[in-house]
């Protein structure tokens, strides 16, 4: 297992999951979201190749009122 | 005038252009603060605005209901700008702007970076670099700036097309701080779409926006913490139309002296004050 923060909270991963396997894990919604790793976007393309490491910070972002 | 001219103005109907769309309204409205989601779609709806703005901000696990307030953005069937609110360097804002690309499908970005938590002030070097790099990667970045003429050339030396000065501090009310950095900003770049972003905090501070010749005024609070945003929304419609014929119209010159606007050739019982 590895720690990781998503979304500001610290949360436990099986080892090498990747993007979209982390997704369903944390029972996010699997779509209208975006995703960020160490401050650095990550396109919907690349969540099967991008696997997470410990200590990653991982923002996953959805819409909301802005001004 | 004849009556067909008249009746030509009388339907005028306002036409421009920005980020390669051709809008009707001058108006850029927020979508947040408003008392309930059905308050923000109702004034939204009668301020006829053709541009909104939204965010983006962290999901909580385990939502899988959807997205009510996105679901009634996209049914306004109106062109969405989304803001890097809440960023306060470059990376941060360069990172929200390509994830607002994919979520919401859309090229423009309100570019916002905060310098100082306590008034809000956008950090005039960080957007200047998170720009370069947006422009860079296809954005048609909207820049939410400070009133400075020279942060405008930096922004439009590096390719904005658009530039948006704060009239004041977001959320504040106060209106146009400084009126006259605006009109520099106006005079320098007549090729540049120009919007007063920012610290509207009434119909009449909208107006003098327009006056000045700006192309448009985005605002958010001061019609989602009226009172009555839906008639504040309206309100707001028909002040940034006014505000515009009068700036198209040409405001007379301010004299020094009073000026009589009564003939005084047959004044009665004239007479001539010591």
């Amino acid at each position: 297992m590895i720690k990781v923060s998503v979304n500001g909270e610290i949360k436990e991963l099986k080892k090498d999951l990747n993007i979209k396997e982390m997704i369903e894990a944390l029972q996010y919604k699997t779509q209208g979201f975006a995703v960020a790793v160490n401050t650095t976007f990550v396109a919907v393309q690349s969540y099967e190749k991008t696997t997470i490491k410990a200590g990653d910070t991982i923002d996953i972002l959805a819409p909301v009122q802005g001004g | 005038m004849k009556n067909e001219k008249l009746a030509i103005i009388n339907q005028y109907k306002d036409e421009w252009e920005i980020g390669g769309k051709t809008l009707n309204s001058r108006l850029l409205i927020g979508s947040a603060l408003y008392p309930s989601p059905a308050n923000m779609e109702d004034a939204i709806k009668i301020s006829e605005a053709q541009i909104v703005t939204v965010s983006l901000r962290r999901q909580a696990a385990g939502e899988n209901t959807g997205n009510h307030f996105w679901d009634i953005i996209k049914a306004l069937n109106i062109h969405v700008l989304p803001n890097t609110a809440g960023c306060h360097c470059a990376k941060e804002a360069i990172a929200t702007a390509q994830m607002a690309r994919e979520v919401f499908g859309t090229n423009w970005i309100k570019l916002e970076v905060i310098g100082d938590q306590y008034n809000l002030q956008p950090d005039p070097f960080e957007t200047v670099k998170a720009a370069e790099v947006l422009i860079k990667e296809g954005f048609e970045v909207f820049p939410y700036t400070i009133d400075d003429l020279v942060v405008a050339k930096r922004l439009a030396d590096i390719g904005c097309k658009i530039i948006m000065p704060w009239g004041s501090m977001i959320g504040s009310g106060k209106g146009l701080m400084n009126p006259d950095n605006l009109i520099a900003i106006r005079k320098q770049f007549p090729e540049l779409k120009l919007i007063v972003d920012a610290g509207i905090g009434k119909p009449s501070h909208a107006t003098q926006a327009m006056e000045l010749g700006y192309d448009g005024v985005l605002l958010n609070s001061a019609i989602a913490l009226a009172q009555d945003p839906v008639k504040m929304a309206n309100a707001f419609r028909v002040a940034i139309k006014a505000g515009r014929l009068g700036y198209e119209a040409g405001t007379m010159q301010e004299r020094t002296f009073a000026s009589p606007s009564t003939p005084t050739i047959g004044t009665p019982f004239w007479h001539q004050f010591n």
